[in-house]
């Protein structure tokens, strides 16, 4: 089991532990950032919508800041093996946390575009399912993180397979919605970039969950097939 | 460049190959091994009267590599550097038992002669020490004790081509003939270095050798050890992890007086296979 609060120095210890609190409270936001994003969108909130563009505010910053302190473990405790493993996961995670972010904050400007284009709730309903798998898919790769489980960040690698295939789905369906009622392109299209961001925020979670994987088992699982990770993670 | 004697370890050695056929029984730690070692030290336990500092130790090290030996106070490693050019031989009460295979030939067999063989195996230690004598007396020293130089223009071509590797020549051309000891610390530590390369040793042993030095002192040192390493192996003991990770292809890690993990440096630093290890490197230790 991997501890970051043995270390002889106490004050390590304490730099390790708030970069790991900091990206927690980052994962939170992000969490509820994309959360907020599924709802604004398939409630037709145009309110949740600006409250989740306002938020991707407080999740730069953080980005910057959680960055910065790893700069400052890295420069002045040059870390090995699982501390090192820890810091580049963090950077990492930080990186595609910000990115969630910026893709939950498009799915709320396309909300407020639907709300203007006079789409109601019923036209974006086949976001519901995708959203809540990728919704699960962040909290399990952060939870993941948090308990250091490489098991749990497998099946998020697993989880985003079956969202690739039902995004595919869900953009077929779209498609031949726009042939037959060309009026509706435009508000399909604002369904399909929403689509689109949520599709990347299940990629970022992925990501992740790599990232947990490589800290966790020292191995790098990136650019390869799920059915491969597995017979790594067993090998 | 007059550099003397280069053997070439042999192609297979018998003697190695039966230390290898015994040992591999009892099983090699992962990595320890290597093609064509250049040394070899087999099952090798060191006792200094009751005590046993080193246990069953078995590793390789290979042509033109920097090995590094890593560990706590008190671990064995350098104990165990200084059993591969037989300089616990002068220690009272020290006994070593197992192989140590150098070039084919085991060092500790009788009939052989450790003056000579460590004019092959040159060590370098933790404080500067030149003699008190002149910058290229200190140089001139080897190549003249071991007789291996015949003319004087011969023998300055020997001290030159030392300094000029060590990177000291442009800094003490025009005083070679001062005393060493008028030398900064880091040119002392290089020129104690050009004193064991002047006599053309196929391994360097050091032992903590930067600990003395300021940071641009160290990184002249470590990255002459890069240069050397083309001709020579090197051994390092350091209780510096970053130089151990800066400058070293692979890494032993000493625990105890047992070697707990050896392998490639890029592994050891980042994903060590020993929770010893890996406490050790992260400063969880002790």
């Amino acid at each position: 089991m991997m501890q970051f609060d043995k270390h002889t120095s106490a004050q390590y210890n304490a730099e390790l532990e708030a970069a790991r609190k900091n990206l927690m409270q980052m994962g939170g936001l992000v969490e509820q950032q994309v959360e907020d994003a599924v709802n604004a969108l398939t409630e037709m909130d145009t309110e949740l919508a600006r409250k989740v563009m306002s938020t991707d505010d407080n999740v730069n910053e953080m980005e910057i800041d959680i960055d910065e302190e790893c700069t400052r473990i890295l420069a002045r405790r040059h870390p090995a093996a699982s501390d090192l493993r820890f810091i580049i996961a963090v950077t990492k995670a930080v990186n595609d946390l910000e990115r969630m972010g910026d893709e939950a904050a498009k799915i709320a400007r396309h909300t407020l575009e639907l709300a203007d284009a006079g789409a109601s709730a019923t036209h974006v309903i086949d976001i519901n399912m995708i959203g809540d798998q990728v919704r699960l898919m962040v909290q399990q790769a952060l939870d993941a993180f948090a308990r250091l489980d490489a098991d749990s960040a497998l099946r998020v690698l697993q989880q985003d397979k079956i969202v690739d295939e039902e995004y595919g789905a869900a953009i077929r369906a779209l498609i031949s919605d726009m042939s037959q009622d060309p009026a509706s392109i435009n508000r399909a299209l604002g369904v399909m970039w929403s689509l689109r961001s949520l599709e990347r925020i299940g990629d970022h979670a992925r990501n992740v969950a790599e990232s947990v994987i490589y800290l966790v088992k020292g191995k790098d699982v990136r650019h390869k097939k799920v059915e491969q990770v597995e017979a790594q993670l067993k090998g | 460049m007059v550099f003397l004697r280069r053997a070439e370890p042999p192609q297979s050695s018998s003697a190695l190959a039966a230390a290898s056929a015994t040992q591999s029984s009892s099983g090699f730690l992962p990595g320890a091994l290597v093609d064509r070692p250049r040394l070899s030290a087999r099952d090798i336990s060191v006792y200094y009267a009751d005590v046993q500092a080193i246990t069953n130790v078995s590793m390789d090290v290979a042509q033109h590599e920097i090995l590094a030996l890593i560990g706590p106070s008190g671990c064995g490693k350098t104990t165990l550097l200084r059993t591969f050019n037989r300089m616990n031989d002068s220690v009272r009460g020290c006994r070593v038992t197992g192989n140590v295979i150098f070039d084919g030939e085991p060092i500790y067999r009788k009939g052989v002669d450790p003056v000579a063989l460590r004019a092959r195996m040159g060590i370098v230690f933790q404080k500067p020490n030149p003699f008190p004598k002149s910058i290229y007396d200190n140089v001139a020293y080897g190549p003249r004790l071991h007789g291996l130089v015949d003319r004087q223009a011969e023998l300055d071509e020997v001290v030159e081509a030392s300094l000029q590797r060590t990177g000291l020549w442009n800094e003490v051309k025009d005083r070679l003939h001062k005393p060493a000891l008028s030398l900064s610390g880091g040119q002392q530590q290089r020129l104690c270095i050009a004193r064991t390369i002047a006599i053309a040793p196929e391994i360097i042993l050091m032992d903590e050798p930067c600990s003395a030095l300021d940071p641009i002192a160290t990184a002249r040192i470590e990255s002459l050890m890069r240069e050397l390493a083309r001709n020579h192996s090197i051994i390092i003991v350091t209780h510096n992890m970053q130089q151990a990770a800066r400058v070293s292809d692979r890494t032993a890690y000493f625990h105890e007086g047992h070697l707990i993990e050896i392998g490639t440096t890029d592994q050891i630093f980042t994903t060590p296979e020993q929770s010893l290890t890996e406490d050790y490197i992260t400063g969880r230790y002790g």
